[in-house]
């Protein structure tokens, strides 16, 4: 673990997040914007574990499972929103859900 | 256990004193009916609000006939706040602070003195048989409650006004009494006309009220720098030596307000004129030196604006030239409104809150001969017009603004009890003949008109014999009330002699002579078209009906009250100030006036000069006889006998300008109302229309709208779209901390 510092989980973690940016903003379908928003949950995971690891603070672990449980809470949501956006409308293309729109 | 009191032995009841504590349910119980009338009087019924509204102005006019038995005592006095000594033969209650904004406050506070006494006399008692006249006079009109309530609001309002002990207070049953009278002149409100007329009344009463407020302004203030100089200057501080009496009077400006009247009264105990001799310290003459808007001026030149200012405003409430257009067309309310307000109690407003402030006037011989001079050209300029008017209540409309004329010009040379006199004798034969021209229109289908009336003596009996009555008295014929009021006027005007204004009172004596001899020929004309001849042609109705009991039963009680009038003219008949023997009313009203008379006397601003009225009176009633006699030849012989032959060309010129009283309306049409209207509009297009409406309103909703447009593409309801934005605007702002703030 020696090449191993602080910087190289805070660098993967940024990575991660701007990937999971980047397929929200970017992916048309639902299903995988949704798992882009899982990656940016996880990679501020690392991040929170990264602190606690290197500054020895054990209360660090605990916005990681609380993270964790939400991103659960969120999927169970997510998903049944998801099958039930593509039974009623046949797609799971953000383009054509545009009902934000007046 | 039932006690029977006997009001006149129990140690309570049996001091005068405390009917002061009394002195509020007089306003409040007018007040009361209002409210019942107003609100309960169509589930009341017209009987029960009937009673309601008669019933309380009643219960006033027992109370003010306690209220002048009080004053009447020996023993009633109050101790004046503002002094710390003794006023008898008067009532104060003070019902704690109305409102205090800065070193100004004011209170409500009532205060009768014999002066007011009179006027409650007036008010409640012509204001009780005016109701009593009304219920059956309004006994066809279905807007009753709306009627009784205006009446019993009006009647409060004028209590207020006269009891009032600061002219705050004053001001507020002033402005109380203007609006009453609005609605009342436009009481029939459906008829485009009378709408009109009340407006203009109001508006008309709307720049007297404004010059009325910016006299009380400039009056606060003179009060604010005499006490300022009394207390940072050493000239000033001669003024005020008598340590314990100034302390009570700084006490009482900064307590109960600098235009409480007792405040004045002190305050003008302490301004002598420049003449006086032997005071040192300041006078009307010195210039204020303390810093505020004031200085420079000095003190005399202030009351005379103030007091000019506030015969603006009583200019407008009593009807005097230049603001007496209104009050002819308010003839346009029920014809017991034009007796109540416009004849008998309202316009006399004027009159009595100069009687209230004597004191001021006298200080001011420049304002008393400017009130002299308008109450003269008012009589006459009205008595002229007068003399063309065809309908029954112009004519007596006229002729109460003249009349008005007559007590200005009273009070404006220094007589004030003959003014006040005038007053009441005025109030009653002026009702009696506006109530007396009410029942002949009740009796002839609205008939206004006096050419188309004529020959009622027989078949109105009543109504003649006290129209007959009342005209004598106005005329000034010897046994009636109005000649001996009238003529103490004209006598006061002929002995008086102002500083500085010697010719005033003969000047205002020869004008009042000239318009007591309109009065007699108009008032004849008037009295001869309706009563004597026969039945017009053209009568609305063939035959006229007699008024109902209560109508002539109120017609009754006014005439007798004209006659017995006379009682309190009579001159020379009690002892009074200075041992002369004196009327029954100046003896009555001395001690209201009696810092008037002494400032008179000793500062020698308004000289009397001693002289039997026997001659004056003398002329007075041949000028009466000569001016009765004319209009009665005129009309009952010479123009009968030129029937369809024209005027000669001077009379007829003379006719139509008088007729068209004057084209004082379409001067006043062209000189202000025109350039106002077209100002008005002027603004109204570039300013309300252009610049508001155009620029302000309209220019924010273009921009928006415009904004709006251009805004709107950015909605695209793309959920991916916003959080590209925010995504952006995060990583802008994470530039912004580590570029920054994070250096």
């Amino acid at each position: 673990m020696d090449g191993i510092t602080l910087q190289h989980y805070l660098f993967l973690a940024a990575l991660l997040f701007s990937l999971g940016v980047f397929g929200v903003l970017v992916r048309r379908n639902a299903l995988v914007v949704f798992m882009c928003v899982e990656l940016m949950l996880n990679a501020s995971n690392l991040t929170f574990l990264a602190f606690a690891r290197d500054s020895g603070v054990d209360v660090g672990h605990l916005p990681a499972l609380f993270v964790i449980a939400v991103a659960a809470a969120e999927a169970a949501i997510g998903l049944a929103i998801i099958i039930a956006v593509f039974r009623s409308r046949g797609t799971l293309n953000v383009d054509d859900i545009r009902t934000m729109r007046l | 256990m039932l006690a029977i009191v006997n009001p006149f032995t129990d140690p309570y009841w049996g001091n005068p004193e405390n009917l002061a504590n009394l002195l509020w349910v007089i306003v409040a119980l007018p007040l009361l009916g209002a409210l019942v009338c107003g609100v309960l009087g169509k589930f009341m019924g017209r009987a029960n609000t009937n009673f309601v509204a008669c019933f309380t102005v009643f219960s006033s006019f027992v109370l003010s006939c306690l209220t002048v038995w009080a004053v009447g005592a020996q023993s009633t006095q109050f101790i004046s706040p503002a002094s710390g000594v003794p006023v008898r033969w008067a009532l104060w209650l003070d019902l704690g602070r109305w409102f205090s904004a800065g070193d100004f406050s004011a209170h409500y506070g009532f205060l009768v003195d014999r002066l007011t006494a009179a006027m409650l006399m007036v008010i409640t008692g012509v204001g009780f048989l005016i109701h009593l006249y009304s219920t059956e006079y309004m006994e066809h009109d279905d807007g009753y409650p709306r009627y009784f309530a205006y009446l019993n609001l009006f009647v409060a309002m004028m209590l207020t006004l006269v009891m009032a002990d600061n002219l705050v207070l004053l001001f507020v049953g002033w402005e109380g009494v203007g609006l009453c009278s609005y609605l009342l002149i436009g009481y029939w409100y459906r008829d485009t006309e009378k709408a009109w007329a009340g407006r203009k009344a109001f508006i008309t009463n709307r720049i007297g009220d404004f010059a009325f407020l910016i006299g009380m302004f400039l009056l606060v203030l003179l009060v604010g720098a005499t006490e300022q100089m009394g207390r940072e200057t050493a000239l000033g501080r001669s003024n005020f030596t008598d340590i314990g009496r100034a302390r009570a009077w700084v006490t009482t400006v900064h307590d109960q307000g600098p235009l409480n009247v007792e405040v004045l009264r002190e305050w003008a105990l302490r301004m002598p004129p420049e003449t006086a001799k032997g005071r040192p310290g300041m006078n009307l003459g010195t210039t204020i030196s303390t810093e505020g808007p004031l200085k420079g001026k000095t003190f005399g030149n202030v009351l005379t604006a103030v007091l000019l200012l506030l015969l603006l405003g009583a200019a407008g409430k009593s009807a005097q030239i230049p603001l007496y257009v209104w009050l002819p067309d308010a003839m346009a309310g029920p014809t017991p409104v034009s007796a109540l307000i416009h004849a008998a109690t309202m316009v006399t407003a004027g009159v009595y809150l100069f009687c209230r402030l004597s004191f001021l006037l006298v200080l001011s011989p420049t304002a008393m001969a400017w009130v002299a001079m308008i109450g003269a050209a008012t009589a006459i300029w009205a008595a002229l017009i007068a003399f063309a008017q065809n309908d029954i209540k112009k004519v007596l409309a006229y002729s109460t603004v003249s009349q008005l004329g007559f007590m200005f010009m009273g009070v404006g040379v220094g007589v004030f009890w003959a003014a006040t006199l005038h007053l009441v004798t005025h109030a009653c034969f002026k009702a009696c003949l506006f109530l007396g021209a009410g029942s002949v229109m009740h009796g002839n289908g609205d008939e206004t008109d006096i050419t188309r009336l004529g020959g009622l003596r027989k078949e109105m009996p009543w109504t003649w014999a006290t129209f007959a009555i009342a005209t004598l008295a106005i005329t000034g014929i010897v046994p009636l009330s109005g000649f001996f009021s009238k003529d103490a006027i004209l006598h006061g005007a002929h002995t008086t002699e102002l500083a500085g204004y010697p010719w005033v009172g003969h000047t205002v004596y020869w004008l009042g002579l000239f318009g007591a001899l309109c009065t007699a020929f108009y008032m004849t004309r008037l009295y001869a078209l309706t009563f004597e001849g026969k039945r017009a042609a053209d009568a609305r109705t063939p035959h006229a009906h007699e008024s109902g009991f209560r109508m002539v039963f109120v017609l009754v009680c006014l005439a007798f009250l004209s006659v017995v009038g006379v009682v309190w003219g009579l001159p020379e008949l009690v002892p009074g100030p200075g041992g002369r023997k004196v009327a029954v009313m100046e003896g009555y009203l001395a001690p209201a006036l009696n810092l008037a008379d002494r400032f008179a006397s000793i500062y020698e601003t308004v000289k009397h000069v001693e002289s039997p009225p026997w001659l004056g009176y003398a002329i007075a009633w041949a000028v009466a006889l000569v001016g009765g006699a004319a209009a009665w030849l005129v009309y009952r012989w010479w123009l009968p006998a030129r029937a369809g032959k024209p005027l000669p060309a001077p009379i007829a010129l003379f006719w139509r300008w008088a007729r068209a009283k004057f084209y004082v309306d379409e001067l006043y049409d062209l000189l202000i109302l025109r350039p106002f209207t077209v100002l008005s509009k002027g603004l109204f297009k570039i300013v309300d229309a252009g610049l508001i409406d155009g620029v302000a309103v309209g220019g924010t909703a273009a921009v928006l709208r415009r904004l709006g447009g251009w805004l709107r593409y950015t909605q695209t309801g793309n959920t991916q779209n916003y959080a590209t934005v925010m995504a952006l605007g995060l990583l802008f702002s994470i530039g912004v901390v580590l570029t920054w703030v994070l250096r």
